[in-house]
């Protein structure tokens, strides 16, 4: 860091001048320009940052607190969140939504991890296989769920789930006409659609374990099994944390699997989740601020989990 | 990119040679490919045949492999109702836009946070960061009635680029990316640069942005994919059908239009990225594999 | 360059580039109203959408005509979708204030256009004057879409709900295509028949998704006599003996007769191109609903006839009646309104002309000769003109809605919060339509807890 006061030397030859308060004013001078160059580049991301994430966050918990009718918006405290939490698909819409979470969580977790420590194995084929993980990331998410509603989840057999699982003299299901497979069948389609990504990031994490760790292990008499709990994931912890919130907070947002697979609510509520709530509220039933409520109730009950898994993830380290 | 040197991974090169492991390996090796081919095309198949049968032979059971009577009248159908050439051009804009105000704002941003570190700098990267644990979906109507209107300006930007343009500059998760790559460029370089009177723009432009490349390609897909695949905010911020994105406009009229056209129109929409994929797939790959994130 | 530039520049570009992108958005709400010249522009929606490919035509060469005749005049149409009233994109647009002058609208959409600002009160634009067959037009419609007094849009069709049945399948399943089901207990018995057919065959088809369930629902509640809400609008009222006879009656085809096909969860596209196909025997719709099948569906309108709505076991007591028409926005000029009046005289009011142009649509292998829309009181002259000239273009056979029109149940329009209240009953729908274990008194108790709610906060 001695450094950081030899740029000034080459360019002021004025702060030479042994005069001590000369120097430091121009010190000062130049921390204020240093400061506003700062700021000059931060600008434009922090402009849009306050315009559509930190300025919405207070205006939906203002607006949670009002009412607009006709144009004229008037407060009315707590009325929103007793109209939201007393609407019966309340309580259904967490508990779908909490159960896709899980569900996907030990699919859409556990497997593209497994997936990159297999792939992380091949000598062969690995552009090849990769590319496969990755292709349906790069379909657009309505192409991909039409396809699922219309021709994999067919309640008949005429669907490719169907067929497949006739052809085996397997049980075959209603899949989203059945109030049991709703969240299964939307949590398959949704890890179908985005491993890829998921898959890659573990596999550049692997690739950075350096293999001396696994020399050790081995010598040490470790199988497979072990080598993977005592090198391969404590060795990705770090990534494995953060992917994990990250997919957390992204199965939370459910909402264009519901939409397009289940023609919005599904049958008898099953697929209702909290994103499509919202969505209901502020656009089915013309209840912006009821929307909004649940928007801050989601975010609270978010908040709550986030530090609850901050603290834990620390306390591991 | 460790094994493709020959580095070591979870099983022992060694092991792999030896005789009953190695025919492990290729039985492994010749399941996992026959599964992942039948996992991952094998669907997409199904959806490019499927939207060539006739409505009656789609819904026979049980369903054929190859279409009987194939009806490419499916595709011009989907192509020509749904004006998918406008709705892909729309989608392609938007993500094109996005792309260049993030590359421009959000690397400024990270390079002011990581390199040039202001007063409260560090207050306002926590408050970005902090965005990251909010689901887009809690602000959705807050944003929604922002952009309708914004603070001060009493601007509408509906059916305006700049509904997507600019939330997607608020992407905090990029600027973490780009930030922890720049804290790893040493300060030396940084210090010789200034030494030789760069200012920091030029120091941003000529030292760090050649260096950034990797990282900057990571950015930028995330950014491409992040329009391409969002759905509710275009759906609900592009109301008109001349502004719509694809995924959005299929949707809107996947209602009101047989289902086989419905799906034709998902396959037309998928073939631009999955062929920008595949023809740029060994970029996309290293760069995603590579330069990123490193546990 | 010296270095205070380059930070200069940097701040300059940083802030360029933010300021400029906002300055440019603000360039698009310009397309003006009156210029100097008296021209008037007015943005209409609801224009077909491109797969109606002779609507889309006809439209056209209707606003070029309207054009010519009124030189000072220019329409801008937009089309919003397969369906102009997507309630979502449509609650959008109002919040948004994206709507176009003139929107178009159901009739049940007034208390929601009302509530968001966007409706300008026209009762002093809407006469003789503007519409030359304004006093024609049957009072019931005009009433829906008056507001203490003000009338807030133009009814431009108006519809009634019926049995519709394919004639290919009912002669297929050797049923007699004159004598068609009058209460549901006929219904139930013709749907076995036509799905023995096999072949993936619905006998009949219901919906129970995007809100459409919740509609059906209410048409067949009417038909047992019963209604959605308490006549003071406080609370609901279909969680009695007539609504479980609703839901029984479906879950009986569906799980006891296996009569209505395995795919449920049908919305509204979704159910029309199953008949287009020719899997669906019967359906409750209006007469509409031919023409959608012929223009977007691939059907043909041949097959299809019509029947009053079934009752439970004599002929229904009630049926849906509903309709559309166009709002204008708040804020046009005099001129506006009075050109948006011109157009839509033209286009939708006038015998001869835009939608009643039946000379033009029977070429076009569109139904022409259905029932509705009727949107001239009985009696007045734009009704008998309409008449004949729909008489004499006629290419749907008259028998074939002729027992609809003979017998037509008292009409009842749809409540209060409409779309709202559908929304709610989509999940009774879909249950019984899914769940073969579907209890009907828990589904309707779900159902009127939340409806109870959503009127009490809509207040």
């Amino acid at each position: 860091m001695a450094l950081t006061t030899a740029p000034g030397t080459g360019r002021q030859p004025g702060s030479r001048q042994s005069l001590p308060d000369r120097r430091s004013r121009a010190r000062l001078g130049r921390r204020v320009r240093d400061n506003v160059t700062g700021h000059a580049f931060l600008i434009g991301a922090m402009l849009c940052f306050a315009l559509f994430a930190w300025y919405p966050m207070i205006r939906g918990v203002v607006m949670s607190f009002q009412r607009t009718r006709r144009g004229e918006t008037t407060w009315v405290g707590w009325d929103n969140y007793v109209r939201i939490v007393n609407d019966p698909s309340f309580w259904t819409a967490w508990k779908n939504t909490v159960y896709f979470t899980l569900l996907a969580l030990v699919l859409g977790y556990v497997v593209p991890f497994a997936v990159a420590i297999v792939l992380n194995e091949f000598r062969h084929a690995k552009g090849y296989l990769r590319v496969l993980v990755y292709l349906p990331v790069m379909l657009p998410p309505a192409s991909a769920l039409f396809l699922f509603k219309f021709y994999v989840y067919d309640p008949s057999d005429a669907g490719l789930f169907n067929a497949i699982f006739r052809a085996l003299h397997l049980p075959t299901s209603e899949w989203m006409q059945s109030s049991t497979m709703t969240m299964p069948a939307m949590v398959i389609a949704s890890t179908w659609m985005n491993m890829g990504g998921a898959v890659l990031i573990y596999l550049a994490a692997l690739q950075n374990i350096p293999g001396e760790l696994y020399e050790a292990a081995e010598l040490d008499g470790a199988g497979i099994w072990r080598r993977i709990v005592n090198v391969t994931i404590p060795q990705t912890r770090l990534i494995l944390t953060l992917m994990a919130m990250l997919q957390i907070v992204a199965t939370m947002q459910l909402f264009i699997e519901p939409l397009i697979l289940a023609n919005g609510a599904g049958t008898q509520d099953a697929a209702t989740s909290v994103a499509y709530l919202i969505y209901q509220h502020g656009f089915f039933q013309n209840d912006l601020n009821g929307a909004a409520a649940l928007g801050v109730i989601m975010l609270v009950a978010l908040g709550g989990f986030s530090a609850v898994y901050a603290r834990l993830a620390a306390r591991q380290d | 990119m460790a094994q493709d040197s020959g580095g070591r991974t979870l099983i022992s090169p060694a092991q792999l040679r030896r005789g009953r492991s190695k025919v492990v390996y290729w039985i492994l090796l010749f399941a996992v490919v026959a599964g992942f081919t039948l996992v991952f095309l094998g669907p997409l198949y199904w959806m490019v045949t499927g939207a060539l049968k006739s409505g009656q032979e789609i819904a026979q059971t049980p369903p054929t492999l190859v279409p009987n009577d194939p009806r490419p009248q499916n595709y011009a159908d989907a192509w020509t109702n749904l004006n998918l050439a406008k709705l892909l051009f729309n989608t392609f804009y938007y993500a094109t836009g996005a792309l260049l105000f993030q590359l421009v704002l959000d690397t400024a941003a990270a390079y002011a946070l990581s390199k040039l570190r202001p007063v409260l700098g560090n207050l306002i990267l926590g408050l970005m960061l902090a965005t990251l644990m909010i689901p887009a979906m809690v602000l959705i109507v807050p944003q929604y009635v922002t952009v309708i209107d914004l603070p001060i300006l009493h601007l509408n930007l509906l059916d305006s680029p700049f509904a997507i343009w600019l939330p997607a500059v608020a992407n905090a998760f990029n600027i973490f990316l780009l930030k922890r790559f720049f804290d790893a460029i040493p300060e030396d370089l940084m210090a010789a640069a200034t030494i030789d009177g760069a200012g920091p723009l030029r120091t941003l432009w000529s030292i760090v942005l050649p260096i950034s490349r990797p990282i900057l390609g990571v950015v930028s897909i995330f950014a491409v994919t992040a329009v391409w695949k969002d759905f509710l905010w275009p759906k609900l911020v592009m109301p008109s059908p001349e502004t719509r994105t694809v995924s959005v406009g299929i949707y809107a009229f996947s209602a009101g239009t047989p289902m086989n056209v419905v799906v034709a129109a998902a396959v037309i929409a998928a073939v631009p990225t999955i062929v920008f994929f595949l023809i740029f797939q060994k970029n996309i790959m290293s760069g995603l594999t590579s330069g990123s994130l490193k546990g | 360059m010296s270095l205070p530039h380059y930070r200069r520049a940097a701040v300059v570009a940083l802030a360029a580039s933010l300021g400029l992108s906002l300055a440019a958005c603000s360039t698009k709400s310009d397309d003006g109203s009156t210029d100097a010249k008296g021209k008037v522009t007015i943005t209409v929606d609801c224009m077909p959408v491109g797969s109606q490919k002779d609507l889309v035509k006809n439209w056209n060469d209707d606003v070029a005509e309207f054009q010519r005749q009124n030189p000072t005049i220019t329409i801008k149409s937009v089309s919003v979708g397969e369906q102009c009233n997507n309630p979502p994109d449509f609650t959008a647009r109002l919040a948004g204030g994206t709507v176009t002058d003139l929107f178009y609208g159901y009739m049940t959409d007034l208390q929601q256009v009302l509530d968001s600002g966007q409706a300008m009160d026209v009762t002093e634009y809407a006469n003789k004057n503007t519409i030359p067959t304004w006093d024609s037009i049957d009072p019931a419609l005009k009433d829906v879409f008056t507001d203490n007094g003000k009338l807030y849009a133009i009814p431009t069709k108006n519809y009634s709900m019926g049995l519709l049945y394919n004639k290919a399948l009912f002669q297929q399943a050797g049923l007699d295509v004159n004598n068609p089901p009058k209460t549901w207990a006929d219904v139930r018995a013709a749907a076995k028949k036509i799905s023995a057919l096999g072949n993936g065959i619905a006998g009949y088809a219901d919906y129970s998704a995007g809100n459409t369930g919740g509609w059906h629902f209410t048409a067949e509640l009417y038909a047992q006599g019963g209604q959605m809400v308490t006549a003071d609008g406080k609370k609901a009222d279909f969680n009695n003996a007539m609504g479980k006879q609703v839901l029984q009656n479906l879950k009986d085809m569906r799980y006891g007769d296996n009569s209505m096909g395995q795919r449920q969860l049908l919305g509204w596209g979704d159910l029309l191109t199953l008949a287009g196909a020719g899997k669906v025997g019967m359906f409750v719709g209006a007469p509409d609903a031919t023409t959608a099948i012929v223009t977007q569906f691939q059907g043909k309108y041949q097959d299809w006839a019509m029947a009053p709505m079934p009752g439970q076991d004599a002929p229904a007591k009630g049926t849906l009646g509903g309709g559309e028409g166009y709002f204008f926005k708040k804020g046009l000029t005099k001129e506006q309104v009075e050109a948006g009046l011109k157009w839509l005289a033209y286009e939708k009011l006038t015998p001869g002309k835009g939608q009643f142009d039946y000379a033009r649509a029977k070429p076009q292998n569109q139904p022409v000769g259905l029932p509705q829309p009727t949107m001239f009181a009985v009696g007045s002259d734009a009704q008998k003109q309409e008449l004949e000239l729909r008489k004499a273009n006629a290419n749907v056979p008259v028998e074939n809605f002729t027992a609809f029109e003979a017998s037509p149940a008292p009409i009842k329009g749809e409540p209060r919060n409409a779309q709202a209240i559908y929304a709610v009953l989509d999940a009774a729908m879909s249950g019984v339509l899914t769940n073969p274990n579907a209890n009907v008194d828990a589904l309707l108790k779900t159902a009127e807890s939340k409806v109870n709610q959503l009127l009490a906060s809509n207040g």
